[in-house]
């Protein structure tokens, strides 16, 4: 395989191995509300309230994540969803500290039928397993109709590809772990990168096809076939590319948190998957065909 | 003679561009503004491309922006179950699931199901008009059992391998069942053993209907009874999905605020607006007129594709849904790009214009086929066997890249052959003469 492929190859797999290891060592992903559960509190407050008010006072007395709504006839109900704390004791210190604060805001507000409950993950074991049982699914179907279309070395270069992005969108989820929390928007996030990073390796696959076909490239090697169809894709590549992370960027810089914890990893994703597209894919095919027929084609 | 075709065929470019631009900016002011369908102001045509500060009725969002109902049930063992010694988590696990998988099949796969405590579950859908037929739905256990004539029961629900809402002989709304291939033999023998004879079929305990066995059914079976159309469809939805595991008690039922605010929303919105006028920015430095025609049939594909998820049942957009939308707005340029690289090898090798685009359009389609038809391979999949938001995600991504497709396909191409027709400067156009592009390039 060229050793430019070789080389990124090996910065990929540094970057995986350093996720992995820090997962063994206990620092893996930083699961959110939506994949670890957590509590959810209720209180009465006797009059409408402020959810912004409520939530810095959660944060005051040390909860740095949660939402907080309205509920009830008169939306005077509060309830807020906190990570879960270890003890009842932690729990009820959390509250009395929490009442304290909250009773100098609103007088009204009522104690003694306050609840906390558990409340199990909203992204369960069952829709993670069946995400991921879709995403492979996909992922055989593609590599069957691109087997169909080009040959059956670029299904399995360009479905290894999109292997590649989903995991260095995963280890940057835990080298990021102080940053980012996994919440279920990253289930979307990482369907978006399945779709998308796809094209970038098809367009550049595209070419190779085209080339191979050329009376030009008889002299040439597989591995000088992708060098070329990837220089001539380049345009492309960068225009596209730049269209598609200026909106999410865009939308990065202006959102809210949650905005956040769903563009920085598709940012990540796309990156990564023009990284494997230029290149890596290209060569891994080349590699795979040099292989499997002989260098001379 | 030819001067004279060549004249005539610039009017029809000029004349289709002009009637494409005042279409396009007639259902573009619809689309912000709406408009109103009879003089006394009754009836209205909702507008459905969001603006900034003004999300439209008629694109309805999920519970984290809009909010919604929760409910909580309390679920329980039936006497049975306790003695047969049942895993209380499993059967748990099980019910939530079936309840996911209603929703879902009921266009609500925003809505989130999750355990409460150690034995309740709790419900949260997105703004429904009547929430209670909604949860009616969901926690209904819809248990299906078969009587034969001396009331023996013979066969349940987990023969039925597929229910589905269907129209009798009398063109009545009425329920198929189709049954597994022991379920046939089972009810088939049954039939053959008692015509002329009444059977019974049991929904939860009550009497469904009763009839008169005239033939041995090896096949199909129809209910009929007093069904409209919605409500035979929803109870063939709850015999499909199978009984609920477990008996719920409906503890709550009360309204919930949006988690994210207004801001979240509007600034949303405000980054959408000024990512696609910088991609528009850059596709009109890098590509000129081309670009500045790409700019235009992206406004296409945003009033198309907003239209779609405003008038197609069971799309609520949540926050990240929102971020997909907008993402597939910079994916959708992508087309254009690769459409347009081609036209500028052909323009930049010294071919006319018009053949560039015809060209360059030619060479540029298998790759737009193939890169779009393996992300619509991937959404299909993610729409059939995903749950919940994975599926409500697999629809929006489905709609992005049919109306991307068709827009690259369709619109720019016909903006394209049009203008050419028009614009003889490729400079102009598109991209330099040959020379000039490779001082470019070094």
């Amino acid at each position: 395989m060229k050793k430019s492929a070789l080389i990124c190859l090996a910065v990929s797999l540094a970057v995986m191995v350093t996720a992995l290891i820090m997962s063994l060592c206990g620092y893996g992903i930083n699961f959110g509300l939506d994949f670890a559960g957590g509590l959810i509190l209720k209180y009465e407050m006797g009059q409408p309230f402020d959810t912004g008010l409520v939530e810095k006072t959660l944060k005051e007395t040390g909860i740095e994540e949660c939402t907080v709504s309205v509920s009830g006839e008169e939306g005077t109900t509060m309830q807020a969803r906190i990570p879960s704390l270890g003890s009842e004791d932690e729990i009820q210190l959390l509250q009395a500290a929490l009442e304290e604060k909250l009773l100098a805001q609103y007088p009204q507000m009522e104690t003694d039928t306050a609840t906390a409950s558990y409340v199990g993950p909203v992204a369960g074991r069952t829709l993670v397993r069946n995400a991921v049982f879709s995403v492979l699914l996909a992922a055989a179907l593609m590599l069957i109709y691109i087997a169909f279309r080009f040959d059956f070395a670029s299904g399995v270069a360009a479905v290894a590809g999109l292997v590649h992005d989903v995991l260095v969108m995963l280890s940057f989820m835990v080298i990021f772990r102080n940053f980012i929390q996994m919440n279920s928007s990253f289930i979307a996030a990482m369907l978006t990168i399945v779709g998308y990073s796809i094209n970038n390796t098809i367009v550049i696959f595209d070419r190779i096809r085209e080339n191979r076909k050329k009376p030009a490239s008889s002299g040439m090697t597989r591995s000088q076939i992708a060098d070329l169809s990837v220089q001539e894709s380049l345009g492309r590549t960068i225009n596209t590319t730049l269209t598609t992370l200026v909106t999410i960027v865009s939308l990065y810089v202006l959102g809210v948190s949650a905005i956040r914890e769903f563009s920085l990893p598709i940012i990540i994703g796309i990156l990564a998957g023009v990284y494997s597209a230029n290149l890596i894919n290209g060569y891994v095919w080349a590699a795979f065909e040099d292989w499997r027929l002989g260098k001379r084609k | 003679m030819k001067v004279n075709n060549r004249a005539k065929k610039k009017t029809a470019a000029i004349l289709t561009l002009s009637i494409a631009l005042v279409l396009t900016l007639l259902v573009g002011y619809l689309s912000l503004n709406g408009m109103p369908l009879d003089s006394r102001g009754l009836y209205r045509l909702l507008p459905w491309v969001p603006k900034p500060g003004n999300w439209p009725q008629s694109v309805s969002l999920g519970l984290d922006l809009k909010g919604g109902v929760y409910v909580e049930y309390e679920a329980g063992l039936s006497q049975e179950q306790i003695d047969g010694g049942a895993d209380y988590n499993s059967l748990l696990e099980a019910t939530q699931k079936v309840m996911v998988e209603r929703l879902s099949d009921k266009g609500f796969s925003e809505a989130t199901v999750t355990q409460i405590g150690n034995s309740g579950i709790r419900v949260e859908i997105p703004d429904v008009k009547d929430p209670q037929t909604v949860l009616d739905l969901i926690g209904t256990p819809a248990k299906l059992e078969f009587a034969d004539p001396q009331g023996n029961i013979f066969m349940d629900g987990s023969y039925v391998q597929t229910a589905s809402q269907s129209y009798d002989n009398d063109n009545r709304p009425c329920i198929q069942l189709v049954l597994t291939e022991e379920g046939v033999q089972l009810f088939g023998d049954m039939t053959a053993r008692s015509i002329g004879q009444e059977i019974a079929i049991y929904l939860d305990d009550q009497l469904l209907m009763s009839p008169v066995v005239e033939a041995a059914i090896y096949g199909p079976v129809l209910i009929s009874g007093e069904y409209t159309v919605e409500t035979a469809a929803n109870m063939a939805l709850q015999l499909q999905s199978g009984a609920l595991p477990m008996t719920l008690r409906q503890d709550k039922l009360d309204t919930i605020s949006a988690t994210l605010g207004q801001d979240a929303l509007d600034s949303s919105v405000t980054a959408a607006m000024i990512g696609i006028l910088l991609v528009m920015l850059i596709m009109v430095i890098r590509y000129r007129l081309c670009g500045l025609l790409s700019a235009w049939a992206l406004c296409i594909y945003i009033i198309a594709l907003f239209f779609l998820i405003a008038v197609i049942p069971g799309i609520q957009l949540t926050l990240p849904g929102i971020a997909g939308v907008v993402l597939g707005i910079g994916m959708a340029v992508d087309a254009n790009v690769v459409i347009f690289e081609r036209i500028k090898e052909e323009v930049s090798a010294g071919r006319p214009l018009i053949h560039g685009v015809r060209i360059g359009f030619k060479n540029a389609m298998s790759a737009v086929l193939d890169a779009n038809i393996t992300t619509i391979i991937a959404a299909v999949v993610l729409l059939i066997f995903g749950t919940g938001s994975v599926r409500g995600f697999a629809i929006t991504l489905l709609l992005g890249v049919l109306t991307s497709m068709l827009t690259a396909i369709v619109v720019s191409r016909m903006l394209l052959t049009n203008a050419c027709r028009l614009v003889k400067n490729p400079a102009l156009f598109l991209c330099a003469p040959k020379a000039q592009v490779e001082k470019e390039v070094q």
